[in-house]
């Protein structure tokens, strides 16, 4: 028994490693290493780059060793082949050859150093960027919600506000950032209310539709066991919008983002937006690819963040 | 007690009919079972005594005061599973429990919405989510949450419908045995079947429906004692004899639309 059970898992070892000697991941990584390793005349070892690379390829062993499934090794394999072919192909078209425009494509291993150097400060504006963020899309759930379910729940009240919300809900939330640092006292204020539009509508929207899909037959079996109204709400529709809600919440949150930019790129003295911005103004493209680099990495972690949360959240849904 | 009349009760979809002109009374502690083809308005019928919805014109009365909408007096189990998919079967059962018994501990609801759950032979599905159980399993659940809140009246749109044969035979006896259990305030209980055996084997008495538009085409006395034994059932003249006539009386219509059908396509060889 025991016996079957070990060479099952020799087996299972050596199957493993197989697939990882011949997976594009590890191709990718020896080509990137050699490319590394090959010195270019003038310049020295970049060892910001090699760093990152050894990162990489670790995060990435220890997920294989982690995730069981072939779907989940293949995937992740997949990422880091494409981190690793991006590296490289930065590598060689800026370092090894000089294929692109020197100033607006800098090097990957001053870019690298420069981001480490520039962290404390990105995070400061980071930070500022955070607070417009989350105020703007906190008050836009906090109202879009509640209001979306009333609507959604209440016929007339549908229909008292349908047509507003037809007319109003497609304006681009953009052409409000110019009005809106006009009209209110200060940056920092305008720029919540801008985000707060601009998540608000798909998010009230969806709240709508989700109270509108729910399924009639669950209403029906709600109905008849006399539910009090709150526990309507709260136990019906509210985790039967739910999907619905994460989707708008979701698309709300891609707006909130792309207004907060917006809205750094126009008016910030501050913030991650503003950094991208205030450099390209003076043609530092280092200091730009740093920050859209930042910015991407910001991103990432809100998104995983939040498809967790709604993974979580719509569980019985499987 | 429990009396539901229909009074000339007619609903329609729009332009169309589904019920027209039902009259029926369900005695007070009455084991009613309705038959009849798909699509002649038996869930429909049931809904407006769920009070669901409003007849078009007509009246139903529960105890002689009109249903005007849905209430814990009337338990309710939908043809189509109805359970609540993000909570789990145990607390779909407590919600029920909270509505009807909302002195109670939330142990002893748990332990009540456990024991139905048991009753239908659903022992460990408590924390599952309905999600994770079989077709089968769901609508024993559903039927379970029925029975847990205990109302003078029950209403049932083909319950039994998905299950397998033995299963059917158990959740048949126990229906029986929910319905007996206490002969002064016996519920009063509307049945929605396919099935004609089931209909003799469980009601007093049986309304077959007929098709376009959906109406009463007959009530037929079940005079059969009860406890009713299955074995001994099939050899009793007097269940013979009745379950022949219910079936002659539903084939009625669909032997009509067959014969319009033959017509139509005698014609068409005709030509
Ligand atoms: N929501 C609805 N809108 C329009 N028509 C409907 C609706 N629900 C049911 N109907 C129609 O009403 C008629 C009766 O439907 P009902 O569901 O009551 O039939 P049924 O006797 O329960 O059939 P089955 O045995 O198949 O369940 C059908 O013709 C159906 O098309
Ligand atoms: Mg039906």
């Amino acid at each position: 028994m025991e016996a079957v059970l070990s060479a099952g898992a020799r087996v299972e070892r050596a199957s493993i490693a197989r697939r990882l000697i011949l997976s594009p991941a590890s191709v990718v990584f020896v080509l990137l290493l050699a490319e590394l390793f090959w010195p270019v005349p003038g310049e020295a070892y970049p060892a910001y780059l090699l760093a990152l690379t050894a990162a990489v390829e670790l995060v990435y062993l220890v997920r294989l060793s982690l995730v069981r499934r072939d779907k989940g090794v293949a995937a992740a394999g997949d990422v880091a082949a494409i981190i690793f072919g991006i590296l490289l192909a930065w590598h060689l078209c800026t370092t090894r050859f000089v294929l692109v425009d020197k100033m607006l494509f800098p090097k990957p291993e001053p870019v690298l150093r420069l981001f480490v150097s520039e962290l404390p400060d990105m995070l400061k504006g980071l930070v500022n960027s955070l607070i417009l963020l989350v105020s703007g899309y906190l008050i836009a759930l906090g109202t879009a919600i509640p209001l979306g379910l009333l609507v959604g729940w209440r016929v007339r009240v549908f229909k008292a506000v349908h047509p507003f919300t037809k007319v109003l809900g497609p304006i681009p939330p953009i052409v409000y950032i110019p009005y809106a640092i006009a009209l209110l006292p200060s940056f920092r204020a305008a720029s919540i209310f801008v985000i707060f539009i601009g998540a608000f509508w798909p998010v009230f929207i969806n709240t709508v539709n989700g109270v509108f899909n729910i399924h009639k037959g669950l209403l029906d079996s709600a109905r008849v066991l006399s539910l009090s109204e709150r526990t309507l709400l709260f136990r019906v529709i509210l985790p039967g919008a739910m999907p619905s809600i994460c989707t708008g919440a979701t698309l709300g949150l891609v707006f909130a983002l792309v207004l907060l930019t917006a809205a750094e790129l126009i008016g910030a003295n501050s913030g991650i937006g503003w950094y991208v911005k205030n450099f390209a103004d003076f043609a530092d493209y280092q200091r730009v690819v740093v920050g859209i680099i930042f910015i991407s990495i910001v991103v990432t972690v809100i998104t995983w963040g939040t498809e967790r949360l709604e993974r979580r959240l719509l569980r019985w849904r499987n | 007690m429990h009396e539901i009349a229909l009074h000339n009760v007619t609903f329609s979809y729009g332009s169309q009919i589904v019920l027209e002109e039902i009259n029926f009374t369900a005695y007070a502690g009455e084991f009613v079972c309705l038959l009849g083809p798909s699509g002649c308005g038996k869930s429909t019928l049931l809904r407006l005594l769920a009070g669901l919805g409003q007849p078009t014109s007509g009246r139903l009365t529960l105890d002689g005061s009109p249903i005007t909408g849905p209430g814990l007096d009337r338990g309710v189990v939908f043809q189509d599973y109805s359970l609540f998919p993000w909570m789990t079967t145990g607390q779909n059962v407590i919600l029920a429990l909270n509505q009807a018994f909302p002195g109670k501990s939330k142990a002893e609801q748990a332990e009540t919405a456990q024991a139905y759950l048991e009753m239908v032979g659903l022992s460990d599905v408590f924390d599952k989510l309905p999600g994770a159980l079989s077709g089968g399993m769901r609508q024993r659940a559903a039927i379970a949450r029925a029975f847990a809140i205990n109302s003078p009246v029950l209403l049932m749109d083909e319950p039994f419908g998905a299950l397998d044969a033995i299963t059917r035979a158990r959740l048949q006896d126990l229906l029986l045995q929910l319905w007996q259990h206490n002969s002064r305030e016996r519920k009063t209980v509307f049945f929605v079947t396919h099935d004609v055996e089931e209909a003799i084997l469980l009601a007093n008495r049986v309304v077959v429906m007929g098709l376009n538009p959906g109406s009463v085409r007959g009530v037929f006395e079940v005079d059969i004692p009860r406890p009713r034994q299955r074995q001994d059932l099939y050899s009793d003249p007097a269940f013979t004899r009745l379950r022949d006539q219910l079936i002659r009386e539903l084939n009625a219509d669909v032997l009509q639309e067959l014969d319009g059908g033959r017509t139509v396509q005698s014609a068409g060889e005709a030509i």
